[in-house]
């Protein structure tokens, strides 16, 4: 039987640095075996290692679509997160899941998509962004609304303007007042706020919104106002872990195991759970 | 074993005497044994002893520490203050039966390369006489029997009565007692008959820094003879403020009783820590210890932080070790041995008789009462010339 | 006609299958009270006089601390080490009833999606042999969550104490009665299970409440004399959450307890739980609510230890008793 708790190997592809404190990590498994069979659905996460300092829950921040490795992106905050700030192309890490529910992308089909992001949560919302994009026919309308404190915290910039110049996608970025620089050009204010002048359309839409708790908490009344039902909003919760496999006994959210039955919930969902997360 | 043992040495040198007397050794071709790795710290008075204990945990079969003579400290002091912590450290590794033949203590000048290169040869030869550092296994006969948890019996009709003039006279706005299980927390002169003083293990101190507490208002505590001797450290290390806290007295003071003490002391070394091995064994690192101790007072204690993972946080011998290590130490001219700790351990646990160790070298070494002035200067934050150093070389 | 053995036979028994190299624990003074211990002399086994000692039987399933694994970095390249899982039969001898049944209900947590094969390896070669309760105290309280002083849950075999220092051996399954095949005499004798404590409260009250109330000031008038240690979680034959570590080249997984500050603390600073009486709630919604609606069972056994071992006296009993008062409180 296998130990669930032990990692498959993989090897650090490349290693792209985003912003001070922000990088992102593209691996692949060592073992071709684990590589054939390896797949996963957008908005599931994995446990990331580094050995000799421990494990870190991240999102897979890659589409489910690309057949090469998978990628995550961490800030430096922590014991583990440290440690991977030091890793090399080259380098080994341990990787334990996919796990937890994904986004449910087949239900998505045939809407419009607004995502809806502010600071380190461009990642787990970045991996939906390129499956709808790969999927570009079963998808309308998208809106990427992307905020940050300043403009030096934005994450993916290459790939924010990559994706404003596809068809039929809008993006909007944003940074706090005081976090422009003289030659920004996006807007200036905080998510809830710029979205709501940005005057989207509700109708046949479902929202993505991750965030810091205060973002998610203002953005809220935005997305009622507008008319969009909470069942249409998703977001993705990050509840301290450790097994990421229903055991631990630290994720849950009153009922709720996150690992499992999460990340991903509806707000519709959340309202109905306690206030735990 | 047909490989000659090769003892690992660690020497932890400051920077600006020992480790420019060992570089001196070097450029005067004064050889002495590769066996010992130097780790350079800015002065003695850096040198934690967490970093002595996680040397042997990983694999040092001795240290060697080793800093400026008196009156030569770079940073003036610190290695006064050094051998302050180092007067008391010694007592907690005796009564733990640490082979103190594996810890070597000196004083090497930038100018002293022979001295270096003499102790590290004599240190390098008398470990290799002792053969590896081991962690002992714990005895294999039996458990120790430990100490069962005694009660006293205190009147609770007078604690009663004071906590009810308290709080009607608005002196306090709460009373922390005892009640029949346990703390209680009397609001209300018509609550006070909740007050039975029928388990009394903990020391209601350790409540006072709570926020929930705080936020109640001005705190009066039922304390025990040794209890009260919390407050005033508290006092002197500004976590309250004097005569913040009032106190309701119970139970007559009793003497100080060393003999479980010294009849663990009695024990040849190897014996101590094999028990010891055994005690610590039964830890689960519940923490009923630290988080009962009005002294363990800190938002983060250091078995908390992992960067770097000071303590092993994993409930095994040698994390185990660590930790009551660390523990004790911590609370070296801090602890008013109360005995909250020994209460709080589930598995039964004696840890009163590490505090026991240091509480005793803090008095009979600098005279010095914990729970008396909360002006006198604590007894690990100064030091004296005439500090002694027999242990140094 | 029932199957009997006498103290010293069992004792003899113990002391034959140390001899085999089976693992014995078994309930023994150390340290000024009653601890489970892997018993080394058969003479200090205790059948009697004790309620239930300060720790639970589970740390012979689920060890306090247990490597998962080892690494070895070489270079920019990593080379795992498979943990080595021992084989070795074990024998829980003199378990009480309330630790034998809190097997198999953690069997549950450890077997849903994915099986933990660390702790079924240990299930399989371990034979519980449970003591029935003689006596109880102010702590016990079994009877309200469901067992009693001679259930048989969990067990493969049960004692049951007869006088003149002798047990009633029945047998609960296959292993249990190899485990005691030709070790017995028959007699025509059958032993009288002891009265459990009164009921002290309705688990299904319980749920009702904790569901229902998630903010309700009598968590936190409850926490206040917790002082967020683990005691309670780490003497509990049921608490099963842990944490895992990388500790000297190996993947440690060791106890953990939702009584810790850090337990939920997230790297953003960010505590859902900020204070004991969001810990304490979860203590209780964990065991009388959440692990039910999930298993269909209470993570509770009633064997009082998370009182017995609180040092300020709380443990979930007083809790669970003034939540079943409030329950019955008129609206």
């Amino acid at each position: 039987m296998k130990n669930i708790y032990q990692p498959d190997l993989m090897e650090v592809a490349a290693v792209q640095r985003h912003t001070a404190d922000v990088k992102s990590v593209k691996v692949r498994f060592r073992d071709a075996d684990c590589a054939q069979q390896f797949q996963f659905r957008v908005g599931q996460f994995g446990i990331f290692s580094s050995f000799g300092y421990g494990e870190s829950v991240f999102n897979i921040c890659s589409s489910s679509t690309w057949s090469d490795g998978l990628e995550f992106c961490f800030r430096k905050t922590g014991r583990v997160t440290e440690a991977l700030w030091e890793i090399e192309e080259g380098d080994t890490i341990g990787f334990r899941g996919p796990y937890g529910n994904g986004y449910p992308v087949e239900a998505w089909k045939g809407k419009n998509l607004i995502f809806l992001g502010g600071g380190i949560a461009m990642p787990p919302i970045r991996c939906a962004i390129w499956y709808a994009l790969e999927n570009r026919a079963d998808y309308g309308d998208i809106t990427i609304v992307y905020g940050a404190r300043t403009v030096a915290d934005l994450v993916y910039v290459n790939e924010l303007a990559e994706w404003s110049k596809r068809e039929r996608v809008r993006v909007i970025q944003c940074v706090d007042p005081g976090g422009e620089t003289p030659n920004w050009t996006g807007e200036i204010g905080f998510v809830p706020t710029v979205f709501e002048r940005a005057q989207v359309a509700a109708e046949n839409s479902v929202a993505l919104v991750i965030g810091p708790p205060i973002m998610i908490k203002n953005t809220m009344p935005v997305l009622d106002r507008m008319g969009l039902p909470r069942a249409s909003v998703y977001t993705s919760l990050e509840n301290r872990m450790k097994c990421g496999v229903g055991k631990c006994g630290r994720c849950n959210c009153g009922p709720v195991y996150v690992c499992k039955e999460g990340p991903v919930f509806t707000m519709e969902e959340l309202a109905a759970l306690p206030q735990d997360y | 074993m047909s490989e000659v043992f090769e003892p690992r040495i660690v020497a932890f040198v400051c920077n600006w005497c020992t480790y420019l007397g060992a570089d001196l050794a070097g450029t005067t071709r004064l050889e002495y044994p590769a066996n010992v790795r130097i780790v350079r710290l800015p002065c003695s008075g850096r040198i934690d002893f967490n970093l002595l204990i996680k040397a042997f945990e990983i694999g040092a079969d001795a240290v060697l520490v080793s800093g400026c003579h008196p009156g030569d400290c770079h940073y003036n002091t610190g290695n006064y203050h050094a051998r302050r912590r180092w007067m008391l450290f010694r007592p907690l590794l005796e009564v733990l039966g640490f082979d103190m033949r594996r810890l070597h203590f000196a004083w090497i000048s930038a100018a002293e390369s022979r001295k270096f290169q003499q102790t590290v040869k004599q240190v390098v030869e008398e470990t290799r006489q002792l053969g590896p550092y081991q962690y002992p296994a714990p005895p294999t006969d039996s458990y120790g029997a430990g100490r069962e948890p005694h009660k006293n019996h205190f009147d609770a009709a007078a604690a009663q009565q004071r906590a009810r003039e308290m709080l009607e006279a608005k002196e306090v706005d709460v009373v922390i007692g005892y009640g029949s299980s346990g703390p209680v927390f009397i609001r209300r002169p018509e609550d006070v008959d909740q007050i039975t003083c029928e388990e009394t293990g903990l020391n209601l101190a350790a409540y006072l820094g709570r926020k929930e507490v705080r936020a109640m208002g001005r705190a009066a505590i039922l304390t025990k003879p040794m209890d009260a001797g919390a407050l005033v450290v508290l006092e002197r290390e500004s976590q309250i403020e004097s005569g913040a806290v009032k106190t309701i007295p119970i139970g007559e003071p009793g003497k100080g009783d060393f003999s479980d003490l010294d009849a663990l002391l009695a024990l040849p070394p190897a014996e101590r820590m094999a028990w010891w091995a055994g005690e610590f064994a039964r830890c689960t690192r519940c923490y009923a210890c630290r988080q009962v101790c009005p002294m363990c007072y800190c938002e983060r204690c250091i078995a908390d932080k992992n960067r770097p993972v000071v303590i092993d946080t994993s409930p095994t011998p040698v994390g185990n070790f660590a930790w009551h290590v660390t523990r004790a130490f911590h609370l070296a001219g801090r602890c008013v041995g109360c005995g909250a700790c020994n209460h709080a351990c589930p598995v039964g646990i004696d840890l009163r008789l590490l505090n026991m160790a240091v509480h005793r070298a803090v008095a009979e070494q600098f005279d010095f009462n914990v729970g008396a002035d909360p002006k006198a200067e604590s007894p690990i934050g100064c030091w004296a010339p005439a500090d002694h150093e027999e242990f140094i070389r | 006609m029932s199957e009997i053995i006498s103290s010293d036979n069992l004792r003899k028994l113990a002391a034959e299958w140390i001899e085999q190299g089976v693992r014995v624990a078994a309930p023994q003074h150390a340290g000024g009270r009653v601890l489970y211990l892997p018993l080394k002399n058969s003479a200090d086994l205790l059948l009697d006089a004790f309620i239930h000692p300060a720790n639970s039987a589970k740390e012979f399933l689920f060890p306090k601390s247990e490597t998962l694994y080892a690494y070895r970095v070489e270079g920019q390249d990593v080379k795992l080490v498979e943990a080595p899982g021992t084989e070795t039969p074990q024998v829980l001898l003199g378990v009480r009833p309330c630790d034998a049944a809190a097997f198999p209900i953690l069997d549950h947590i450890f077997n849903w999606d994915c099986a933990d094969e660390l702790y079924n390896r240990r299930r399989r070669n371990t034979t519980i042999v449970v003591l029935a309760c003689s006596a109880h105290d102010a702590n016990c309280f079994c009877t309200s969550v469901g067992l009693g002083p001679a259930s048989e849950r969990g067990a493969d075999v049960l004692l049951v104490p007869l006088t003149n220092d002798t047990f009633e051996v029945r047998s609960v399954t296959e292993k249990g009665r190899s485990l005691f095949a030709g070790k017995t005499q028959t007699d025509n004798v059958a032993a009288m299970a002891a009265a459990g404590p009164e009921p002290r409260f309705a688990p299904d009250a319980v749920r009702k409440f904790s569901a229902a109330n998630f903010e309700h000031p009598i968590w936190g008038e409850h926490a206040l004399a917790c002082v967020g240690c683990g005691a309670c979680a780490h003497t509990c034959p049921t608490c099963h959450c842990f944490d895992i570590v990388d500790e000297h080249g190996e993947r440690v997984r060791n106890w953990d307890s939702c009584q810790f500050s850090l337990f939920t603390l997230h790297a953003s600073g960010h505590n859902p739980r900020p204070d004991q009486g969001s810990r304490q709630r979860q203590r209780i919604l964990h065991k009388f609510s959440i692990y039910p609606d999930k298993f269909g069972e209470i993570l509770c056994t009633g064997c009082g230890n998370c009182t017995r071992n609180c040092p300020a006296g709380l443990g979930v009993l007083p809790l669970l008793i003034a939540i079943e008062h409030e329950e019955h409180l008129p609206a």
